[in-house]
């Protein structure tokens, strides 16, 4: 789906059906140099069951016009104009990786239409090394091999995937090679620069959850203990065998971890 | 750094999961039609492509889908879907996104089956194909019409074994917005990767060299993930909804691999070639040493190559790894690990000599395949190539005396001894 947010085309799949914004929505939130794709095995469970899906492309990322946004702050507040331009109410919001900082930054300023927050594989911040912001910049092809490199577990290094016939791997390759260079390289200087993780954790009360992954080399389970620790008593899940791509490496555990969350507090 | 697993690792285990009840070193065969769902949800879930999972076996099944995962690995593809053959292959993918009023390019110098599917069968549904000799890359650009959507040859033609310029025809698609499949068949991926040069598509019959054993007839066709579907109208059954999985957008959900779902959700639902459990569990077997047996075939190419260049019976000798080929550059550039493992060459004395060759060795097996282990030989012009006609046959680089031979892994010394016995009675009738 297609729409105008600030002058500028904003995209979004709505997870096969259409978008209605009298039902409760979720809205997901991609990692950096990533898309809409990442989500697919969780939106469109949602969207059959009688909630809306927003799966947004940051602006600059894939489908939705750029530039990319240069902070985590921008990209909060770009999220909260979709939000107001579609007139989304019940807002149930699920995040990945840098998505998470954004929902941080969302969570904790725009509370009024907001049921639930779930973060996956993310701590307070993310800092990321000079290496591989200068090689996103001016080698994309490293910075791509060595983000998926550590982004994947195990099975995902096997080209493994629950989709039968689907390599994981392969198919991140292919969405992050569309994000490059400036995308993927804004995406990491604003994770870097992102400080407020721990007064926008204190600030958020809607009902969250937390979910980890024990073979997490992105945001190892140390960061996203510091995460709950802010958060204040979340609903906190670690999926052991799962890499950092939790959404695809451990989708049914991450759905079913998800419908239980938002059934419960945001209910359809 | 990243640390990604290597070619000759990725042969071995990738896409397969330890089964966890037994622990079964080797892919299991899970030779079932259907599967027991554990309730209502996940059985409509799993319908509605809202989660991964096996419904039943004409669609998916897990040992296929460890070979599928192998093959997607080693092309550097975002998915594959194997097929009950290597036609097949090419029929779901061209189906996939051409209709009836489409058009493809195709090279002229392919697979006789790939020439008459796109000359005899194609056009009854309205799919015509204007065919190019595969040497005159500007005559791909020339062909392209208003209404083509898809650019399609053999990298290693068969059997005249020009070799495409994939960099060059790529760029001519995406100038088009016109996808570039390829049939990988004779290369393999572990000879040449067509997606780091650009093409979009692959198609493989793992009948062949993926399998190498002569065992299990298969196809699969592999997605690059790397063509722009949203970036033109052209491609609908893509980029529209699809009406019998409720109006699902595939490029929108799906992106680098809405094509191979497209495969997946249509061709196999509908048409139904879905390959056998035991066979893709015999080509996983043949995948696991490809590159050993690629080196190998490879070296006594070369041996066979020398030995027929030199012999005083033989008229003329081709393979794109001899200066005098007409693709030799193109096959330095593309195909640096080998030029595959097929030749052709004549026999002096013409169409009989050429007879009494192949009726008289032993060791070489007269057949219609390739890329088996054991050495093949054949007289295409009467055999896989006698269904078109004599004006196709010059443009497909075949003559009358042509003998194919397929090397195999035998001691060359052997087959060198056994073709000795072929041309002493090709001399005999020759009278030469």
């Amino acid at each position: 789906m297609y729409f105008e947010v600030n002058g500028k085309q904003a995209f979004a799949t709505t997870g096969g059906k259409v978008f209605n914004n009298q039902l409760p929505t979720v809205i997901f939130l991609h990692g950096s140099g990533l898309d809409h794709t990442f989500w697919g095995l969780q939106s469109r469970f949602f969207a059959f069951r009688r909630y809306s899906v927003l799966v947004l492309d940051y602006p600059g990322h894939t489908n939705s016009e750029g530039p990319p946004l240069a902070s985590i702050e921008d990209i909060a507040d770009w999220v909260h104009d979709v939000v107001e331009v579609l007139d989304v109410n019940n807002i149930s919001l699920v995040a990945h990786s840098q998505g998470c900082l954004v929902a941080l930054e969302y969570a904790s300023r725009y509370k009024d239409r907001l049921k639930s927050v779930s973060f996956i594989a993310s701590g307070l911040a993310t800092p990321v090394n000079d290496a591989l912001i200068d090689a996103a910049e001016n080698n994309p092809e490293a910075a791509i091999a060595m983000m998926l490199s550590w982004g994947f577990g195990p099975a995902g290094h096997l080209h493994q995937g629950p989709i039968p016939g689907n390599s994981m791997l392969a198919g991140g390759r292919k969405v992050m090679r569309g994000n490059v260079p400036n995308e993927l390289a804004t995406d990491l200087r604003a994770c870097n620069a992102y400080q407020n993780g721990k007064q926008a954790a204190a600030a958020i009360d809607c009902p969250r959850q937390v979910i980890l992954a024990g073979k997490d080399r992105m945001a190892p389970r140390k960061a996203g203990m510091e995460l709950v620790e802010h958060l204040n008593e979340p609903e906190l899940h670690i999926i052991e065998e799962s890499g950092h791509m939790v959404p695809q490496e451990a989708p049914d555990q991450c759905r079913t971890l998800l419908r239980d969350f938002i059934f419960s507090h945001n209910p359809a | 750094m990243s640390d990604f697993f290597n070619f000759d690792t990725l042969s071995l285990h990738a896409g397969q999961t330890v089964d966890k009840e037994f622990g079964a070193r080797a892919t299991p065969i899970y030779q079932t039609t259907s599967y027991v769902f554990p309730d209502t949800d996940t059985a409509s879930s799993i319908f509605n492509l809202e989660r991964g999972g096996h419904a039943y076996s004409r669609i998916t099944n897990p040992t296929v889908g460890v070979l599928e995962q192998r093959i997607a690995a080693l092309e550097g593809g975002s998915a594959a879907v194997c097929t009950s053959s290597g036609m097949a292959a090419t029929f779901c993918a061209i189906t996939a996104i051409l209709s009836q009023g489409d058009h493809i390019v195709a090279s002229s110098q392919m697979y006789g089956g790939n020439i008459s599917l796109m000359k005899n069968t194609l056009p009854r549904f309205g799919i015509t194909a204007t065919f190019v000799d595969p040497t005159d890359t500007d005559g791909f650009r020339n062909a392209i019409q208003d209404n083509t959507r898809l650019i399609y040859g053999e990298l290693i033609g068969n059997p005249g074994l020009d070799i495409l310029d994939l960099e060059a025809i790529a760029a001519i698609g995406a100038e088009h917005h016109v996808p570039f499949m390829v049939d990988a068949t004779f290369n393999t991926p572990y000879l040449c990767r067509c997606f780091d040069y650009g093409a979009n598509i692959t198609i493989h019959s793992v009948t062949k060299w993926m399998g190498g054993h002569g065992t299990a007839v298969g196809g699969v066709v592999v997605d690059g993930g790397n063509f722009d579907w949203g970036a033109t109208d052209k491609y609908p059954t893509i980029t529209e909804p699809y009406a019998p999985f409720q109006g699902i957008n595939l490029w929108e959900e799906f992106g680098p691999s809405a094509f191979a779902t497209r495969i997946r959700a249509e061709a196999m639902r509908d048409f139904g070639p879905s390959m056998a459990p035991m066979n893709a569990f015999l080509l996983l077997q043949g995948i696991e040493t490809l590159s050993l047996r690629m080196e190998k075939h490879r070296s006594n190419t070369e041996k066979m190559l020398e030995y027929l260049s030199n012999h005083d019976r033989v008229s003329w000798v081709s393979h794109p790894s001899m200066p005098s080929h007409s693709s030799h550059e193109l096959a330095k550039k593309y195909l640096p690990k080998g030029a595959g493992s097929i030749l052709s060459f004549g026999v002096k004395g013409g169409r009989d000599a050429g007879k009494a060759f192949i009726e008289n060795v032993e060791l070489a097996s007269h057949l219609a395949n390739v890329g088996d282990a054991k050495t093949l030989i054949i007289h295409p012009a009467t055999t896989t190539h006698s269904r078109i006609d004599a004006e196709a046959l010059v443009a497909a680089g075949i003559t009358e005396d042509m003998i194919r031979l397929s090397v195999g892994l035998e001691d060359v010394r052997d087959i060198q001894a056994d073709f000795e016995t072929g041309f002493r009675a090709a001399k005999k009738v020759s009278g030469a």
